[in-house]
């Protein structure tokens, strides 16, 4: 049974670097604020588009830059600065997640995901023009 | 109100086949228990469970059909049918609509168990009884999850046949159902634009399949511990094992296939939650399927075997909860949503997970002590390590991926890293290259023992093979990472050693060679993945000439490039030029040309490509890529943004008009765009020829000094500003090349800035789109690796099967030669 123990050893010591790995290979939700306490490190922050602010994409300034206000879960208002091109149907999302850093009162994102209400539940029946 | 035109009665059909179904399936498997046990009644027992399980099956199959019917005819009373399909939406598409909702990805999963549990009532004979008692039960818990009733005011399941439109909670009071010809007027809100696509249409009854057979090898270990036989479930549980691991693995890739010709992530894999959820069970029935080899000659590592067997049914279970629960929520972006159903998906799940806890417990003491170690030189140890290799593999995914759930249970607030594809792939690499080594070496080795000297013999001529292959593709491609080279050894190792074994040792005997065949295929899948992925090459880079880099300087990602109507850019090897766009149906193709230029021949048109952009008003517009094929490399394209409101509005009005005003403030230096040109303030002055205005000594006046650029001129424009009696008279400067005129509108006196508005004609607003694009060298290696497993595993499974016949008639010493 002596290399069932070395392989249990091994199985053993492999998962715990998978578990630990794991836990610090990790972000951390937050808030605005929360992220401007540490301006260098990353942060998913979960919020909504603020729709009433202008939001800015000019590709032919620069097709990987766009700029808009989200709102935090906490209600914290910030610019956003994304470094990447407008998503598809920016303005439907109802959710946004942000992954990015804090920089001044700017929050610069490397990435966006979007939740659409549209994509899976949106709409309620309506009056079609049905021939 | 009693409402017009509405078809309740398919409904209640239906319905009635959903109570049928679960009843029988209760049924059936209350009487296959009883069946199972040894008894005088037990044949009458099987004569019930036999017919119960039969009238099940037929319930199921009459639930799709009613299901069909309503998608088919758009009875949009239906909830069902409303939120998943409409009129306009292709008729091809009718097989997406079906599983696109939970309730039909359900029926799709027990379909397939159904046409299991046929097969295996008529070819199961002595093990019929406990493994149908088994998978009965796993079919009555999900018909369960169509039933849609209430017991104790907690919903059971959700029923499309039930649920009505004008009845569901959240459409209460929509005047539209106070019309009771509501249904004229009602249209379906239509399938999620990335599911009408083709691959959508084959990959979901694929996986499904895959997922399905993964109850076979657990009925039947379930079975050998219930019935206390510990080894022989094995014999008829493996062809369906094998056969599971062909299946569900081509749904996985499939579902690779379909994100990289539908998806706009760019590329096959991204180790996305719900990807991992379908791969992970797919690992540890590879590593079952060979433990259950190793078994059927040796006899030996049982518990590890009835483990893999067990928990890969038990990992479909959890990866359904995963994608369904809606737990996943934020961290991918294709998981169902909550149907309030998790609670059951749970219940679910525990069942199965205890029940097999509990049989390995009682069973513990009971299986047989292992007679002797494995010697280090056996087959058996080194497909017992690689078995393991799979299950630790399988763990660190998982474990990455249930994030969500360990917040949930810890209260912890953690989110997937950035770059969670990297952190994946950096642990993924060496559990592939042991696996890719293991498959290489793994025939050469014998059962029992191996004559090293004999082992090293043989596959040398494989192992330079391979790495002269490897030096070579070092010199010619480079490797970004050592370990890039050590993978790509490992997995051309695989490829050769297989080749190698079957031409010279199975003297190219392609019936005996499907496991060969089959391992190839895995070597070149990895290969094609490992090359496909390193040295993946985003072409597109903004080459427009407009990027300035004082805007931006942070960013240093430009993956995406602007395209101008009617311009020509350079683009990796290529030059690119949009042509135009095209609409058809609900799809926007913009055209791309791709030409190649050559020194004494100018620009020559190599292909064109038209990537989509689908509008959809009711669900949001999305962008499909478009890609062409060559035999080394492909070219992928995608439209990451083109405005996409306008394109209506386009020609309108005459082309020599102006566009509405811009207005631009200008400190000294400041740069503005126009669609044709780049626009530099360079300075004031007030000392010019005024008469050249016909501008009174008396008025106010100061010239604004514009340079104006376009890509292959300079030219100078300089409005002015003018008071005149104490009013603004300006004096606008237009360059008619151009289309551009300026108007000096304000003069900043507290810092110097000037306003400046900036016309231009309509002529000039050309069209234009962001794009992105790749290529994706050798990736047709991959695809071809895929086909080649799938040959190789139907071969492997038929020559078992064969020989399982073989050896129900020979004695059990004859066996031995069994080597899969």
């Amino acid at each position: 049974m002596k290399k069932i123990h070395i392989i249990g050893i091994i199985i053993i010591a492999v998962s715990i670097g998978a578990i630990l790995t794991t836990l610090n290979n990790t972000s951390t939700y937050a808030s605005f604020t929360e992220a401007a306490q540490s301006p260098g490190s990353e942060f998913h922050v979960v919020g909504k588009l603020n729709k009433e602010k202008e939001s800015t994409y000019d590709p032919k300034i620069n097709a990987n830059l766009f700029s808009f206000f989200m709102v935090d879960n906490k209600g914290t208002e910030r610019k956003v600065i994304l470094n990447k091109n407008k998503p598809q149907d920016f303005e439907r999302s109802e959710q946004i997640v942000l992954i990015g850093k804090m920089k001044g009162e700017e929050f610069i994102a490397s990435d966006i995901l979007m939740k659409c209400p549209s994509k899976y539940n949106d709409g309620k029946p309506q009056e079609t023009a049905v021939k | 109100m009693v409402y017009t035109g509405e078809h309740l009665v398919i409904g209640q059909v239906g319905n009635l086949f959903v109570i049928l179904s679960f009843v029988f399936a209760l049924l059936a498997g209350i009487s296959y228990f009883f069946a199972a046990k040894d008894n005088d009644a037990a044949p009458s027992w099987k004569r019930i469970a036999r017919i119960s399980f039969r009238i099940h099956g037929l319930s199921v199959i009459g639930i799709v059909i009613s299901l069909f019917i309503m998608l088919q005819n758009h009875y949009f009373e239906f909830e069902y049918v409303w939120h998943h399909s409409s009129r306009e939406m292709p008729m091809r598409y009718i097989l997406s609509c079906f599983w696109e909702g939970q309730e039909g990805s359900f029926l799709l999963w027990t379909f397939w168990h159904v046409v299991i549990g046929f097969i295996l009532q008529r070819s199961a004979k002595n093990w019929e009884a406990p493994v149908m008692a088994v998978i009965s039960l796993v079919q009555a818990f999900l018909a369960s999850m169509m039933l849609g009733v209430f017991i104790l005011e907690h919903r059971i399941g959700s029923n499309p046949f039930t649920v009505l439109l004008r009845e569901h909670p959240d459409f209460a009071n929509i005047p539209l159902f106070s019309n009771p010809q509501y249904l004229e007027k009602l249209d379906g809100r239509g399938l999620n634009p990335l599911l009408q696509n083709y691959w959508m249409t084959i990959h979901p009854p694929t996986l499904f399949l895959g997922f399905a057979l993964t109850v076979v090898p657990f009925a039947y270990a379930i079975a050998g511990l219930w019935k206390k036989n510990f080894t022989e479930w094995i014999k008829p549980a493996l062809p369906w094992t094998f056969f599971g691991v062909m299946v569900l693995g081509t749904g996985v890739l499939m579902g690779g296939a379909w994100a990289y010709e539908a998806l706009s992530f760019g590329g096959f894999w991204a180790w996305d939650p719900v990807e991992n959820a379908s791969l992970v069970p797919w690992l540890t029935l590879v590593g079952s399927a060979h433990l259950m080899l190793i078994n059927r000659n040796n006899g030996q590592s049982l518990f590890i075997t009835f483990f893999l067997a067990l928990l890969s049914f038990l990992l479909i279970l959890y990866s359904t909860f995963l994608t369904r629960s809606g737990i996943l929520g934020e961290t991918s972006v294709h998981a169902f949503t909550d149907l309030g159903m998790s609670g059951q998906l749970l219940i679910y799940l525990f069942f199965f997970l205890i029940l097999s806890i509990i049989l390995i417990v009682i069973n513990w003491k009971h299986f047989p002590k292992q007679k002797e170690e494995e010697g280090i030189w056996s087959r058996e140890f080194w497909m017992f390590v690689g078995a393991i290799v799979l299950l630790v593999s399988s763990f660190q995914i998982i474990f990455y991926t249930s994030m969500p759930v360990w917040n949930k249970l810890f209260s912890l607030n953690k989110a997937p890293a950035k770059d969670v594809i990297n952190f994946y792939n950096s642990w993924q690499l060496p559990f592939a290259f042991l696996t890719t080594l293991l498959i290489a070496a793994g025939q050469y080795l014998k059962y029992k023992n191996t004559d090293i000297k004999i082992f090293v013999k043989k596959i040398s001529l494989s192992f330079l093979t391979a790495l002269v292959l490897t030096l070579l593709a070092a010199y010619l491609l480079g490797f970004a990472k050592p370990f890039y080279a050590l993978l790509f050894f490992s997995s051309i190792f695989a490829v050769t050693a297989n080749l190698d074994y079957m031409l010279r040792v199975l003297k190219g005997n392609v019936k005996k060679a499907g496991a060969s065949i089959a391992h190839i295929g895995f070597g070149l899948i990895l290969l094609g993945a490992l090359i496909s992925t390193s040295k993946k090459d985003t072409i597109s880079q903004n080459t427009s000439g407009k990027n300035i880099e004082s805007l931006m300087d942070k960013f240093s990602n430009n993956d995406n490039i602007l395209l101008t109507q009617g311009d020509t850019l350079p683009m990796g090897k290529y030059f690119v030029s949009y042509i135009g766009k095209r609409f058809e149906g609900v799809n926007v193709y913009f055209n791309v040309d791709y030409f190649s230029k050559n020194a004494a021949k100018g620009y020559k048109k190599e292909f064109s490509l038209s990537p989509i952009v689908q509008t959809n008003p009711k669900m949001g517009n999305v962008a499909e890529p478009d890609t062409r094929h060559f035999l080394t490399f492909d070219v992928y394209t995608h439209v990451t943004y083109a405005a996409i409101d306008n394109l209506q509005e386009k020609k309108t009005g005459s082309n020599d008009e102006y566009t509405p005003a811009k207005n631009y403030t200008l400190k000294r230096g400041d740069t503005i765009f126009a669609s044709n040109a780049i626009i530099v303030f360079d300075s004031l002055s007030t000392r010019f020829d005024k008469t050249k205005f016909n501008l009174a000594a008396e008025d106010i006046s100061v010239m604004a000094h514009l340079r104006v650029l376009d890509v292959s001129k300079k030219y100078e424009a300089a409005p002015l500003y003018v008071i005149h009696n104490n009013t603004l008279q300006p004096v606008p400067a237009v360059i008619k090349e151009l289309g551009l005129q300026f108007v000096f509108q304000k003069i900043h006196t507290e810092d110097g800035r000037i306003d400046i508005t900036l016309q231009e004609k309509k002529a000039n607003v050309r069209d234009f789109i962001v794009m992105q694009a790749m290529v994706f060298p050798y990736i047709n290696v991959l695809w071809i690796g895929c086909i080649i497993m799938i040959i190789g595993s139907v071969l492997a499974i038929v020559e078992r099967i064969r020989k399982g016949r073989i050896s129900a008639v020979k004695l059990l010493s004859s066996e031995k030669k069994i080597e899969l």
